[in-house]
């Protein structure tokens, strides 16, 4: 198996977004524990209904930050070839699955789980971008 | 985009790793250039010819 250390801006970039994802899951946790127990209202009840997104919106910024700081520009530019096939892809599916939910009786699609389906993308496209390479 | 980074390479005796670690870059960024799978950027152009002490043109042909 052929592997290869990670760099300095790679580490930096796994470290802030296990970070991220880490505050995501206190978050959410929070956010679903006082909707069941604490019943919120007013101004609270926003605030903790978009708690979980803020490490999201945080995640996206860490991408940017990674792009500004990857060094190599040839893994820079698989990571933004994977990004951008699967922002094409999510897109692609959500749309096609909106028409769907707008016409025909299937399960609805709740908008939080755009973000993990991009990132599944993000994974397969990754994949098959390094494919071109070999 | 052809070069003859592979020639150059092989004159001095290094592996892909050993020309990765000299541009502080990746092996498979020095694989996918020398491949001409990835075509670098200008100033990692000018860094390879810099390091093997001869021009962009020597290194690089735009020829098909």
């Amino acid at each position: 198996m052929n592997c290869t250390p990670m760099n300095a801006a790679v580490r930096r970039y796994t470290y802030r977004f296990f970070v991220a994802m880490t505050l995501y899951c206190v978050f959410l946790f929070i956010a679903v524990w006082m909707f069941r127990h604490g019943h919120p209202s007013g101004i609270l009840a926003y605030i903790l209904a978009i708690l979980p997104a803020i490490p999201i919106v945080a995640s996206i910024a860490v991408v940017g930050i990674y792009l500004g700081e990857e060094k190599d520009e040839f893994i820079r530019n698989l990571f933004i070839q994977a990004a951008v096939w699967a922002i094409g892809a999510t897109l692609a599916v959500t749309s096609v699955w909106g028409f769907l939910e707008l016409f025909l009786p299937v399960p609805h699609l709740d908008l939080y789980l755009v973000f993990p389906m991009f990132w599944a993308f993000v994974g397969v496209c990754s994949a098959l971008v390094r494919m071109r390479y070999r | 985009m052809k070069n003859q980074l592979r020639v150059f390479r092989a004159q001095r005796g290094w592996s892909q790793a050993d020309l990765a670690e000299k541009l502080e870059v990746s092996r498979q960024s020095v694989n996918a250039i020398e491949t001409g799978k990835f075509d670098p950027s200008l100033p990692l152009a000018f860094k390879l010819a810099r390091l093997f002490e001869t021009t962009i043109e020597q290194l690089f042909s735009d020829e098909q």
